[in-house]
């Protein structure tokens, strides 16, 4: 729904071409168009300006701009969120974050860099190379998402079984709050006093402030890699082979599942020929000699649970393809179905065979299949609902689906989002997961660092008007019972 | 205090030292002590096992302590998931007993019992308390995976979940590590466990050349090794590295690690007992106690200023973070070891000594404190657990 922009919005669009350059303030309506969603490409909304600040200074100053006339304001970065994380708010601005991209301080002997949060996360990773170091989270859309999208998603990938999360790995960053003050949380050296506001911040989808600069830790590169791929003859036996190399104690850098749709999808796009019900991926790193004798046990496990071929890759560009097999799968299902649904959730590992039988039952029924691309190690399902949008009433039954599949998630004792997270997408589910209660408690957080809801409204927490009204969802807090406090 | 006797009934409450004590037995108990305290405008103090009292400045006002004794036990382990779920007042050792206990399964809960065997791991994620495994682990921010608490106004509310990796709601878990129960009581902690290894090697050092062993923790952070520990005892310059791996991928680091730095190597079986030792520095001796950090490249200039104002420092040698025990408490020895970690741009926390937290009490960066504020009028408005 396209709604005029507003008098406030053009006031600050208007302001907000002294700050930061008349190139960088869009109003124009087909020009708008390019910010209206993110990844999530089935919600829609045109803003009212966007603004493309070129510093710390410049975001603080649009802030105060927004904060001053109670206009709502976005940050975005790349825009490659799968949640509707960064879609605009139709009277309000977007602070496109794009500008900033440079690498401020790449501290070698420290093992960190300080980054503006426009910089890509492989660009990270490809800034320490020459240095022996990492940036060690990689989710699959690493070649083109930022580090400032990747702080409040809490951004996982492939290799945070072993590595942690964004969260982890986040030493401290620059934001602009609601009102427009600069504060830096978390900093250089280790257990900086006080509340560890920086660990609020992350994953808080960008609705408490807006980072700047983010001062991330490296690790160094590992020694070794090893990587393989097992086919075996059921989702099942592949996930028994799973935790039996954990139980091993073994904690493989990443484990990955593919089911035959997946692969199948995999294939139009990438030359492997793996001909089997569920593809498992296990890539182990480290010292070499400790990575050789774990990665002896791992294939002798596969093995040993029924995988009827393992293949190893003998040369990096051999684990290149298997890894490029692995994150094609997501954009190649587009192959065998004209749309389809990316759904994010996760259970506990080893009630993965009834998920999946679950998951079959709800795909059977209402008559749309689902492809499983999976992170194994750590139970978070990626379910692909592929419809084809032009039979009346498919997309509808794949929304359903693919709701229904994070309930379900819930119910097995998961959750509703592993690392796309909640945004709009899943903004009504919450209540799901979450009581009356806890939804109130992260209500009160968010009010602690953006009183005047300015700050990425609408996303994250579900309200009435967004939701209807959700049963448990409106529960009376004590202050309101005592008449203290009333709610906005 | 005949409110809270009410609530809870009459063998829920005690005294100690003319101070009433109350004992809930669950959340719902905690959320209607809270939710009375507020209405009543009292004061209450959270007590677990009672070992790091010290670790935040004395409250203003304390009408009850909140005991979380009551609070124990496993709520729910999933060897399968390795996953774990238990009550706030559940001391460390007997969560780690249980899980170490567990038949069949090789694993284990990397959070360590500072304080000694009556800690509890609410009391643990307080005072955000770690040892030399957050070399490789983490601190409770990177093991916990979610938990259930009780705002100050008595709001009963969970965070996280029981799975390794969810990213719903905002992650309240890491507000309540380290606020010292300053926004709500933890009732109930979901942590993430991890394997047993096939060995575990030790490797001890001593070097009294506070650069030599610098170079030697700073050689290591880029070699080919991944320790689960690199720990500095200082100034006698005990440097402990262990190697968690199979067999022989931990004689190939422990002979790697050898070759990276001329230092002497004393008998492994040292190894144990100093680790003991490090986490045992800030209860020992009678002098004032400071938890410090600095960034890797300062290992070397801190030791130095330790020395310089006769304290000993244990810790973490390449992250760097640890204890430092003064001789005594003389105000202007901690001035001066105070002085000289901020002057290195390092953190210092008051853990025990006269005047200590005073001493410690940071000028904040601008507007933090502002945020706090808002957190604690969020999460405690009537200021119940300041």
């Amino acid at each position: 729904m396209a709604v005029a922009a507003t008098t406030p919005v053009l006031e600050i669009a208007a302001l907000a071409r002294d700050i930061v350059g008349p190139d960088w303030v869009i109003t124009d309506g087909a020009q708008l168009r390019v910010y209206e969603c993110d990844g999530l490409k089935n919600q829609r909304e045109i803003p009212g300006a966007v603004i493309l600040p070129g510093s710390t200074d410049q975001v603080a100053a649009v802030v105060r701009l927004c904060h001053e006339r109670g206009v709502p304001f976005v940050a975005r970065g790349a825009g490659s969120g799968l949640s509707g994380g960064a879609m605009p708010t139709a009277a309000g601005v977007v602070i496109g974050l794009s500008r900033l991209r440079q690498v401020l301080d790449l501290d070698v002997p420290n093992q960190r860099v300080r980054v503006q949060p426009g910089v890509t996360n492989l660009h990270v990773s490809e800034v320490a190379a020459p240095h022996g170091l990492y940036y060690a989270p990689d989710p699959s859309s690493q070649q083109v998402c930022t580090i400032g999208g990747n702080i409040a998603e809490n951004a996982g990938g492939a290799h945070c079984l072993k590595y942690g999360f964004t969260t982890n790995h986040v030493l401290a960053a620059t934001v602009v709050l609601s009102d427009g003050r600069v504060v830096e949380f978390g900093g250089e050296a280790p257990d900086a006093p006080g509340l560890d506001l920086l660990g609020v911040l992350i994953g808080s989808e960008g609705t408490i402030a807006v980072v700047t600069e983010a001062l991330l830790n490296l690790l160094p590169r590992p020694q070794h890699v090893e990587t393989l791929v097992a086919m075996f003859p059921s989702s099942e036996t592949a996930g028994a082979a799973v935790s039996a190399i954990i139980a091993e104690g073994i904690v493989p850098a990443a484990v990955e599942m593919m089911d035959r749709l997946a692969i199948d999808a995999a294939k139009t796009q990438t030359p492997i020929t793996w001909d089997t019900e569920a593809a498992l991926i296990v890539e182990l790193d480290g010292p070499l000699i400790e990575v050789q004798s774990q990665f002896e046990a791992v294939t002798a496990i596969c093995e040993r649970c029924g995988a009827d071929a393992v293949r190893v890759a003998a040369t990096p560009e051999e684990r290149m393809e298997i890894w490029r097999a692995r994150k094609s799968a997501f954009a190649a299902v587009g192959a065998l179905a004209p749309a389809y649904l990316v759904q994010d959730g996760v259970i506990p590992r080893t009630r993965l065979p009834e998920v999946l039988n679950a998951i079959r039952d709800l795909a059977d029924a209402n008559g749309v299949r689902v492809a499983n691309v999976f992170h194994a190690g750590d139970g978070n399902l990626h379910p692909l609902v592929l419809y084809d949008n032009k039979v009346e009433g498919e997309q509808d039954r794949a929304e359903r689906v693919a709701i229904r599949i994070v309930e379900l998630c819930v119910e097995f004792g998961g959750s509703i989002t592993g690392e796309h997270g909640v945004g709009v997408e899943k903004v009504c589910s919450m209540p799901k997961m979450f009581s009356g209660d806890d939804l109130t408690a992260f209500a009160r957080v968010r009010a602690a660092f953006d009183p005047d809801g300015l700050c990425n409204p609408d996303k994250l927490l579900p309200t009435p008007r967004l939701c209807g009204e959700v049963p448990g969802f409106h529960h009376t807090h004590a202050v309101e019972a005592a008449g203290l406090g009333e709610r906005m | 205090m005949a409110g809270l006797a009410e609530i809870l009934g009459a063998d829920r409450l005690s005294e100690e030292h003319d101070t009433p004590v109350v004992t809930p037995r669950d959340q719902a108990e905690v959320a209607e002590l809270l939710t009375a305290a507020t209405r009543d405008g009292l004061a209450l103090t959270i007590r677990g096992g009672g070992t790091k009292r010290n670790w935040r400045a004395a409250p203003a006002r304390c009408d009850a302590i909140l005991s979380t004794a009551a609070l124990a036990g496993i709520v729910d382990h999933q060897p399968g998931d390795m996953t774990l779920v238990v009550r706030g007042g559940t001391p460390l050792v007997d969560a780690q007993a249980a899980v170490t206990g567990a038949a069949g399964h090789r694993q284990r809960l990397m959070l360590e019992p500072v304080g000694g065997p009556a800690a509890t791991l609410g009391g643990i994620l307080s005072t955000r308390a770690a040892g030399p495994l957050r070399h490789r682990y983490g601190t409770p921010r990177d093991i916990v995976i979610g938990a259930r608490y009780v705002t100050g106004d008595g709001l009963a509310a969970k965070t996280g979940g029981t799975v390794v990796k969810n990213v719903a709601g905002y992650d309240v878990a890491k507000l309540l590590i380290g606020a010292h129960g300053s926004l709500g009581v933890i009732t109930e902690i979901a942590v993430k466990l991890h394997p047993v290894p096939d060995v575990e090697r030790m490797l001890v050092l001593r070097s009294t050349d506070s650069a030599a062993v610098a170079r030697f923790v700073l050689a290591l952070s880029t070699a080919p090794v991944t320790p689960t520990l690199v720990e500095v005892h200082w100034p006698d310059g005990v440097v402990a590295v262990r190697i968690a791996s199979t067999a022989a991928g931990a004689d190939a680091q422990i002979a790697l690690l050898r070759g990276l730095a001329p230092l002497d190597e004393v008998d492994a079986a040292a190894g144990e007992a100093l680790l003991a030792n490090q986490l045992a520095l800030p209860f020992a001796g009678t002098g004032s106690v400071f938890g410090v950090g600095v960034r890797p490249t300062d290992l070397a200039p801190l030791l130095d200023a330790v020395a310089l104002v006769g304290g000993t420092f244990a810790g973490r040698a390449a992250l760097v973070a640890g204890d430092v025990l003064l001789p005594d408490e003389d105000p202007d020895r901690s001035s001066r070891l105070i002085a000289a970690v901020r002057g290195l741009g390092g953190t210092v926390q008051a853990r025990r000594g006269a005047d200590a937290h005073r001493l410690a009490a940071a000028a904040h960066a601008p507007g933090i404190a502002e945020l706090e504020a808002a957190m604690r009028e969020q999460l405690d408005p009537a200021g119940v657990l300041a």
